[in-house]
C-alpha cells in the first residue's frame, strides 16, 4: 500500500473540501477503501476519516419513510426493529451480506460505493488489462474466467458485476441517495457502464452520501430479500432478489409488486418488466414462474456465468412466492 | 513521502503511543509494534476473521481498522479478554471444555468474535450462532464444537 | 521464551482418570491458545528484525529478460532488494528421500518461470509496510512462452506413465468383457489448496555460522537439514522453532522457495528478517492437492459380486518437479475382485509441485471407487450399504495378507444404525421437503498406518513432575496432550504433573508429522522412554542405601498418583520428590526411541531428516490400514441447485484413541474439509494466463460455521497392536477419506444426477 496523509473530518462541509482535493478519499468503514489500497487498486494520496463525525449515523424509520444516515452501520441498520417491521426485505439483504465483523464496520454510505469483485479489477499486478481502473486497458475478464459476471447491462467494455446487497433492496423500493445539495434515485445514482466503466456512480467532486432515504409503501412492509450462494454465508451471491409485494382486498390479486436483482447485473437491477407482467394479476405459482423470466430479457452470458440467466429467474419467483404464502 | 505520527491507542485497558504511518493498519500495530500477537493474520483482507477485536465493545477486524482511525476508542484484544487475575471469560472457559479448536490460530478471533455475537443477542440458537459465527473461518474444522461452546457460554452469560 | 511451558491447572475437565491414556483430557496447550499467551514461531520478536517481501513472476512460462529494482531501491526504509542475480550462493540440497541435490547451487529466485506466482525477487525493509509498497514498484520484463495450463489442455498430452504405480492380479480386462454388469464412468478432483489459517512464513537469524529459524513446520528435522544444506553448515548448527503451528494439513513440511530467500536476506543483512507470505501467495508458493481424473470400470454379477475392477487415473504435476497422487491406493484394497488392474500416468503442466493435502492418494483414490460402487448398485438394484457388504474384502486384496484389525462392517453397522438407513427409500428422487430435495448417501474410508521410529526424553525432575522433550510438533493434533498422558500413565503422576515441550530442533529428534504417524511413533518412544525413567526410578528407591525403601529389600515398587510404594502397600509411602531429595538426586533422565537395537548414527540421521525409512505399511504378516463409514445426508434446492449437507454420521476405526475427545474433533475436521472438496474447493485457472485467479479466502471458498451441521462420529476401533506400541492407527487423514463421494452419493440419491466432476456446485445441477 502506497503511503498517504491522513486527516480526520470534523465536520461535513471540511470533509467534503478535504476529499474535492485531487487523490483525496473519504474512509469511512475502510472495508472496500483499506481493501483496495491493500490490492494496489485505490491509490490514495490522502484519507479523510469521516468515521469520527458526529449525528451523521442515525436510523430513523416510522410508516412513510426511513431515513439512514450515511455513517449508519450495516449491522444497526439490519438490527433496528424499524427496518425490520417496516422494510423486511433491507434488513435481511443487511445480515446476509459479508459478515458480522465485516458489517459492524461498514457504512451504508461506503456499502452503495464498494466496488466489483471481479478478480482481474483486484489485481493491478497481474492483469493490466482493466477499463474500470485503466480507462482504455481494455478487459480482461472477457475471455477469462467470468463465473461471478454480470448477465445484464453489461458493455463491451466491461462485464463486472456490482456485489452490493443493500442496494438491491433500495432500488426495489425506490430509495433516494443525499448528496448534500443533490437527492438522486438509488436507480439513478449507479451507472452503466457503457464505454465509461470507470464511472459507477453519478456523484461529483466535492459531493458525499449524507443520507439514504426509502419511502414507505405497503409492498415494503411485506417484503423479502432471497440471497443464492455457493457458500451458506460470508460469500457474495450467485444471484439475489429483494422483492416487496401488496395484494388486493381478495388476498389473491397482486396490486403492487416491486422486483429488484442483483449478482447478475452490472448495477442494481429493478425488474420492471416483471412487476408489470404480474400487476392486476392473480398470484399463482405458473404465472409467477413465468413473468420471472422477463427478468432476464436482455441477458448476455460470458460462457461460465450462463447459469445466472437460469438461475436468476428462479431466485426472482421463489421471493414472490414466498411473499404470496405469508398471508 | 513517509509520513510518521504519533498515535494513541487504549488497548485492554492501557494507552499506547506509536509512532506510525497512516497506512499501518491496527492488526500490524498489534503484532509488528505492541508484541500483542494473540490477534492472528490469516488474509489481511477481511476474508477470514482471524484479526477480530472489539472496538468500544463491538467485534470488527483489525486487518481493514487503520490504527490512526481508533485514536480515542476503546480496544479490546483477545489478551485483555480474560480477568486482571487470570480469571477465563465464559466463552474462553467454554472453548476449552468443548475443544473448540485444533491449532488454535483462528481461535482469538473466534473467541472475540463469539464474546460479541452473545452480547449482540445472536445466539438464540445453533442455527443463529452458525450464521453469526460463519465470519471467522476454521480451517482445522472446528465450528460443532464452536456452536457447542457458544451455546454453553451462552447460557452461563445469562445465567 | 520459545515453548510452551505452562503448567495448566485448569485444563482438565471430568474425572482423574481423562489424564491417562485414553482419557478424554482437554488440550494441555489449550489455555495458552485461548488467552492469546501461545506465541507461533514467526510472532518471535526480536531486536532489529527487518520485513522482507516476495515478488512473484506474473506469466506462466518463459524468462525473466529484465528486472528494474531502481524505484524500490530508493524508497523509503528500503534495506535490500534481492534478484536472481544479486542473491547470495546457495547449495543444492537433497530431497526429502535423502537423495543427492541434481544441481550444486539453488536458485530461489527464478530466471526460467515455469509457473505463474514463482518467486523471482524479494524486498527488505525496515517495517512491513515499507517493504509492501517498495515490492508494488518492482518491473519486470519477460519472454513468455506457451504455457500448459492444467489437464484439459490439448497441449497436456497423454504424460508419462508411473509404471510403480502398476497394480495388477487375474485378467481384469478378461472379466469385465465377460461380466454380465458393466459400469464404467470418469471422475475427477480439482486443484485444491491446504488453505491453514496460519500463513506460511518465518523468521531467520544468524548469529555467525549459527542459524535460527522460527518457523512453523510439521518436520523440524528434516527442514533444518535442507537449511544446513543450503548454507553449507553442519546440521547441528541449525535450530528450528515451531512452538505452534497454525495448521498444515500436508503443506509445512518443507523449506520453500521463500523459507531459503529469508535465510540468505539475513545472512546478507546480518539481521534476522521475517518473511510471510500474503495470502494469495499461499496459493502459489506449494502446492495444494493435484488435479487428478480417474476411469472406473467395474464388471459385476447381477447379484453385485465384483468380478473386475480397471482403474486409469492421471494426475498433474509440474513442469520442473514430480508429484504422484497414488490415485489406485483405495481402489485396489477396498473391494474383493478377483481381476484387478490399474495404472497411473502423471501430466506436466506449468503449476508449482503439487503436494501433500490430507490423505494424498486415498483421498482422490475414494472419490472414483466409492461412487463407481455406488453407480453399480443403482445398476443392479442393490442397497448401496448392502452392495459394500457383500464385496467386503475379508483380506488385502493386494498384498494378500491379513488385516491387522477392520473394524469396517462394524462402521457400517454402527454408522447405519445411528443414521437411520433402514429407512431409506431406494429411489432417487423420492425424498424431499418443500423445494429441497433429500438425498442419503454413504462412503467408505481408509488410510494405510504409515509407521516410523521416533525418539523422546523423559526427565523426572526435583519436584517431582515429569517433563518430556522431542522435536516433534502439534498442529492442532493435540500432540502436547497425548504425550502428557503417555508420560503420565507410564510414570504415575498426574497429567497436571507433566509438562511437554515440542517443536524446537534441539530437542530429542522427531521425523515428519505427516501421514497420521506422529502419535503412534511418539507416544511409543514416549512409552519406553517413560519406562526406563520409571525403572531407574524404582531402581534408585530399591538400590540406594539412602532411600526410605532401602530395608524394604523389595523387588519392584508401584509409583501411582507422584507417589510410590511397596506392591503390598506396607513400609513407606513417599513422594517421588521427597525420594529424589533423600537420594540426592536433582533429576533422573531417559531417552528412549523405537529404532532398531543396532542403529548408527547415520541411520538414526537419515530416520530423523529423510523419509526413506518409515515402515511399509504391510511389512510382515499384516496390512495395516485405519477403516471408516460416512453416512451423509443432503438438501439439493430444486430451484437453485445448491448443496447443503444437513447430517453426517460417521463411523470411524483408528484403533484404540489415546484421547477421544482430540481424536473426534480431528475426525471431525477432516469431514468438514471433505465437505468443501465435495461442494465448494477449486482453483481456477484463466486460460490465457495459467493463472489462479480465486487465489484468497473470498474466492476460493472454505467451508463457514454456517455450512456445517452437527456431525456424530463414532468410533469403532480396537486396540491394534500390530500397528503401534499403544494400539493406535491413524486420526488425522483418515476421515476426509470418503466424504466427497458419500456426499456425490446423496445428491445422486436427491437429484437422479450423477456428478462426477468435484466440486458439485450449482450450475452442475439446475
Ligand atoms: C470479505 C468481504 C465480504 C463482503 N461481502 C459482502 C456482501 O456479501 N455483500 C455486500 O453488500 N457487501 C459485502 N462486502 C462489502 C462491504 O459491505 C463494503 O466494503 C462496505 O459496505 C463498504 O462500506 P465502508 O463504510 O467500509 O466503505 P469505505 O471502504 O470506507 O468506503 C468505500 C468507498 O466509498 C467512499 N465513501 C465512503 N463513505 C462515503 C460517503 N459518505 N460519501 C461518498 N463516498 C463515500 C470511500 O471513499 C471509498 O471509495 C464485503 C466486503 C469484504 C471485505
Ligand atoms: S469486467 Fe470490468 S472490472 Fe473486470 S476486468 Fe473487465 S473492465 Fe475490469
Ligand atoms: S486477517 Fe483480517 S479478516 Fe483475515
Ligand atoms: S483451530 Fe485451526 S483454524 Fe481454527
Amino acid at each position: 500500500m502506497r503511503d498517504f496523509s491522513y486527516v480526520r473530518a470534523n465536520s461535513i462541509e471540511a470533509a467534503r473540501k478535504a476529499a474535492a482535493l485531487p487523490g483525496a478519499m473519504l474512509l469511512a468503514g475502510g472495508t472496500t477503501l483499506v481493501d483496495l489500497a491493500k490490492c494496489g487498486v485505490a491509490q490514495p494520496e490522502t484519507v479523510v476519516d469521516i468515521t469520527h463525525l458526529k449525528g451523521l449515523d442515525t436510523i430513523s424509520v416510522d410508516a412513510s419513510h426511513a431515513t439512514l444516515g450515511a455513517l449508519a452501520k450495516m449491522s444497526h441498520v439490519a438490527d433496528h426493529a424499524g427496518i425490520k417491521s417496516h422494510f423486511p426485505a433491507v434488513s435481511e439483504a443487511l445480515w446476509q451480506a459479508a459478515s458480522a465483523q465485516l458489517r459492524n464496520m461498514a457504512t451504508v454510505g461506503g456499502n452503495l460505493m464498494q466496488r466489483t469483485r471481479c478478480p482481474y479489477f483486484r489485481d493491478p499486478s497481474n492483469f493490466s488489462a482493466c477499463n474500470k481502473r485503466e480507462p482504455g486497458s481494455g478487459c480482461s475478464a472477457i475471455g477469462g474466467v467470468t463465473r461471478g459476471h454480470a448477465v445484464l447491462g453489461t458493455s463491451q467494455a466491461c462485464i463486472a458485476m456490482y456485489p452490493g446487497d443493500l442496494a438491491t433492496a433500495l432500488v426495489a423500493f425506490d430509495a433516494t441517495v443525499h448528496l448534500g445539495q443533490r437527492v438522486l434515485k438509488v436507480d439513478d445514482f449507479f451507472l452503466l457502464p457503457g464505454d465509461t466503466p470507470e464511472r459507477e456512480h453519478d456523484i461529483r467532486a466535492g459531493e458525499m452520501i449524507t443520507a439514504i432515504e426509502i419511502p414507505g409503501s405497503a409492498a415494503a412492509r411485506r417484503s423479502t430479500y432471497l440471497k443464492v450462494r455457493d457458500r451458506q454465508s460470508y460469500e457474495f451471491a450467485a444471484a439475489r432478489a429483494a422483492v416487496g409485494l401488496e395484494l388486493e382486498a381478495d388476498g389473491r390479486t397482486i396490486r403492487d409488486l416491486r422486483v429488484a436483482l442483483g449478482g447478475v447485473a452490472t448495477k442494481p437491477w429493478r425488474a420492471r418488466a416483471v412487476e408489470e407482467a404480474l400487476k392486476g394479476k392473480v398470484l399463482d405459482e405458473d404465472t409467477v414462474r413465468k413473468a420471472s423470466g422477463l427478468a432476464m430479457e436482455g441477458a448476455v452470458d460470458h460462457g461460465a456465468n450462463h447459469y445466472k440467466i437460469e438461475l436468476a429467474p428462479r431466485v426472482v419467483a421463489r421471493a414472490i412466492l414466498k411473499l404470496g404464502e405469508t398471508a | 513521502m513517509t509520513s510518521q505520527t504519533t498515535i494513541h491507542l487504549t488497548i485492554n485497558g492501557r494507552d499506547h503511543s506509536l509512532n506510525v504511518e497512516p497506512r499501518v493498519t491496527l492488526l500490524d500495530a498489534l503484532r509488528d509494534r505492541l508484541d500483542l500477537t494473540g490477534t492472528k493474520k490469516g488474509c489481511d483482507h477481511g476474508q477470514c476473521g482471524a484479526c477480530t477485536v472489539h472496538v468500544d465493545g463491538e467485534r470488527v477486524l483489525a486487518c481493514l481498522t487503520l490504527a490512526a482511525q481508533v485514536e480515542g476508542r476503546e480496544i479490546t484484544t483477545i489478551e485483555g479478554l480474560a480477568g486482571a487475575d487470570g480469571t477465563l471469560d465464559a466463552v474462553q472457559a467454554a472453548f476449552l471444555e468443548q475443544d473448540a479448536f485444533q491449532c488454535g490460530y483462528c481461535t482469538p478471533g473466534q473467541i472475540m468474535s463469539a464474546v460479541a455475537c452473545i452480547r449482540e443477542g445472536h445466539a438464540n440458537s445453533d442455527d443463529e450462532i452458525r450464521e453469526y459465527m460463519a465470519g471467522n473461518l476454521c480451517r482445522c474444522g472446528a465450528y460443532p464444537n464452536i456452536v457447542a461452546a457458544v451455546r454453553q457460554a451462552a447460557l452461563e452469560v445469562v445465567s | 521464551m520459545t515453548v510452551h511451558n505452562i503448567r495448566h491447572a485448569d485444563s482438565r475437565h471430568g474425572d482423574a482418570s481423562d489424564g491417562a491414556v485414553g482419557g478424554r483430557l482437554s488440550r494441555v496447550d489449550g489455555p495458552a491458545k485461548i488467552t492469546g499467551a501461545a506465541k507461533y514461531a514467526f510472532e518471535q520478536q526480536l531486536d532489529g528484525l527487518a520485513h522482507a517481501v516476495m515478488v512473484e513472476a506474473t506469466i506462466a512460462a518463459g524468462t525473466v529478460r529484465a528486472i528494474d529494482t531502481r524505484a524500490a531501491e530508493t524508497t523509503p526504509g528500503v534495506l535490500l532488494v534481492l534478484t536472481p542475480d544479486t542473491i547470495m550462493e546457495i547449495k543444492g540440497a537433497s530431497d526429502w528421500l535423502g537423495n543427492p541435490p541434481t544441481q550444486k547451487t539453488y536458485s530461489p529466485l527464478a530466471r526460467t518461470v515455469t509457473y505463474s506466482g514463482q518467486h523471482i525477487a524479494a524486498v527488505v525493509a525496515e517495517t512491513f509496510e515499507q517493504a509492501v509498497a517498495a515490492a508494488a514498484l518492482i518491473e519486470v520484463s519477460y519472454d513468455e512462452t506457451p504455457a500448459i495450463v492444467d489437464l484439459s489442455d490439448p497441449k497436456a498430452g497423454d504424460g508419462i506413465p508411473i509404471d510403480a504405480m502398476t497394480k495388477e492380479w487375474g485378467d481384469a480386462e478378461a472379466a469385465f468383457a465377460a461380466a454380465p454388469v458393466r459400469i464404467c464412468a470418469a471422475y475427477n478432483t480439482q486443484r485444491e489448496y491446504q488453505a491453514a489459517m496460519e500463513p506460511h512464513g518465518l523468521i531467520a537469524r544468524w548469529q555467525g555460522e549459527e542459524l535460527t529459524i522460527w518457523e512453523p513446520s510439521q518436520w523440524l528435522d528434516g527442514m533444518a537439514r535442507t537449511y544446513a544444506e543450503w548454507f553449507g553448515v553442519p546440521f547441528e548448527n541449525v535450530r528450528l522453532v515451531s512452538p505452534y503451528i497454525g495448521g498444515g494439513f500436508g503443506s509445512k513440511a518443507l523449506a520453500l522457495a521463500h523459507s531459503a530467500v529469508a535465510a540468505a536476506s539475513a545472512k546478507m543483512l546480518g539481521r534476522p528478517v521475517k518473511l510471510v507470505l500474503t495470502r494469495p501467495q499461499n496459493f502459489t508458493s506449494y502446492g495444494g492437492r493435484a488435479a487428478t481424473r480417474q476411469t472406473v470400470t467395474i464388471g459385476a454379477g447381477r447379484d453385485g459380486k465384483i468380478q473386475s475392477i480397471v482403474h486409469r487415473g492421471v494426475n498433474e504435476t509440474a513442469v520442473d518437479g514430480m508429484w504422484v497422487e497414488p490415485l489406485a491406493s483405495v481402489t485396489s484394497i477396498m473391494y474383493a475382485t478377483p481381476n484387478f488392474s490399474s495404472k497411473q500416468n502423471v501430466v506436466r503442466v506449468n503449476t508449482v509441485v503439487p503436494g501433500a493435502k490430507r490423505a494424498p492418494g486415498e483421498n482422490p483414490s475414494a472419490f472414483g471407487i466409492e461412487c463407481a460402487i455406488d453407480e453399480l448398485a443403482h445398476e443392479v438394484g442393490i442397497d448401496p450399504l448392502e452392495i459394500r457388504l457383500r464385496n467386503y474384502a475379508e483380506q488385502d486384496p493386494e498384498a494378500k495378507k491379513a488385516w491387522s484389525t477392520r473394524q469396517l462392517r462394524e462402521a457400517f453397522a454402527s454408522g447405519a444404525e445411528r443414521f437411520g438407513w433402514s429407512k431409506r427409500s431406494p429411489k432417487p428422487r423420492s425424498m424431499r421437503d418443500g423445494h429441497q430435495l433429500i438425498g442419503w448417501g454413504v462412503a467408505a474410508g481408509t488410510y494405510p498406518v504409515r509407521r516410523a521410529y521416533g525418539e523422546a526424553i523423559v526427565r523426572i525432575l526435583a519436584d517431582g513432575s515429569v517433563e518430556v522433550e522431542s522435536s516433534s510438533i502439534d498442529m492442532g493434533q493435540g500432540t502436547y496432550t497425548i504425550l502428557a498422558q503417555t508420560a503420565a500413565e507410564t510414570v504415575g503422576v498426574a497429567a497436571d504433573d507433566v509438562v511437554v515441550k515440542l517443536g524446537d530442533s534441539r530437542y530429542a529428534r522427531a521425523g515428519v508429522a505427516g501421514g497420521s504417524r506422529l502419535a503412534g511413533v511418539m507416544t511409543g518412544a514416549v512409552y519406553k522412554a517413560a519406562t526406563s525413567a520409571l525403572d531407574q526410578l524404582v531402581g534408585l528407591a530399591i538400590s540406594d542405601p539412602r532411600s526410605p525403601f532401602h530395608a524394604l529389600q523389595a523387588n519392584t515398587l508401584v509409583v501411582a498418583n507422584g507417589r510410590l510404594r511397596s506392591p503390598r502397600g506396607d513400609g513407606p509411602d513417599v513422594s517421588i520428590a521427597e525420594l529424589l531429595a533423600s537420594v540426592g538426586r536433582d533429576r533422573i533422565e531417559a531417552a528412549g526411541d523405537t529404532m532398531p537395537a543396532n542403529s548408527t548414527a547415520e541411520d538414526r540421521y537419515k530416520n530423523y531428516t529423510t523419509i526413506a525409512t518409515s515402515i511399509p505399511h504391510t511389512e510382515g504378516n499384516y496390512s495395516r490400514h485405519s477403516w471408516c463409514a460416512h453416512f451423509i445426508e443432503v438438501r439439493v434446492d430444486e430451484d437453485f441447485g445448491t448443496v447443503r449437507v444437513s447430517r453426517v454420521v460417521s463411523a470411524l476405526d483408528s484403533g484404540r484413541l489415546y484421547n477421544p475427545k482430540l481424536a473426534e474433533s480431528q475426525w471431525k475436521g477432516g469431514i468438514i474439509m471433505g465437505i468443501g472438496q465435495a461442494l465448494l474447493e477449486e482453483g481456477i485457472v484463466d486460460r490465457r494466463h495459467g493463472r489462479i485467479v480465486n487465489n484468497n479466502l473470498a474466492d476460493y471458498l472454505v467451508p463457514t460455521n454456517a455450512d456445517i451441521p452437527d456431525i456424530e462420529v463414532i468410533s469403532v476401533g480396537i486396540p491394534d497392536l500390530h500397528s503401534s506400541v499403544l494400539g493406535g492407527k491413524g486420526v488425522g487423514e483418515l476421515a476426509i477419506v470418503g466424504v466427497a463421494p458419500a456426499i456425490a452419493n446423496a445428491v445422486f440419491h436427491a437429484t437422479g444426477k450423477r456428478v462426477r466432476d468435484l466440486p458439485i456446485t450449482l450450475e452442475k445441477l439446475i
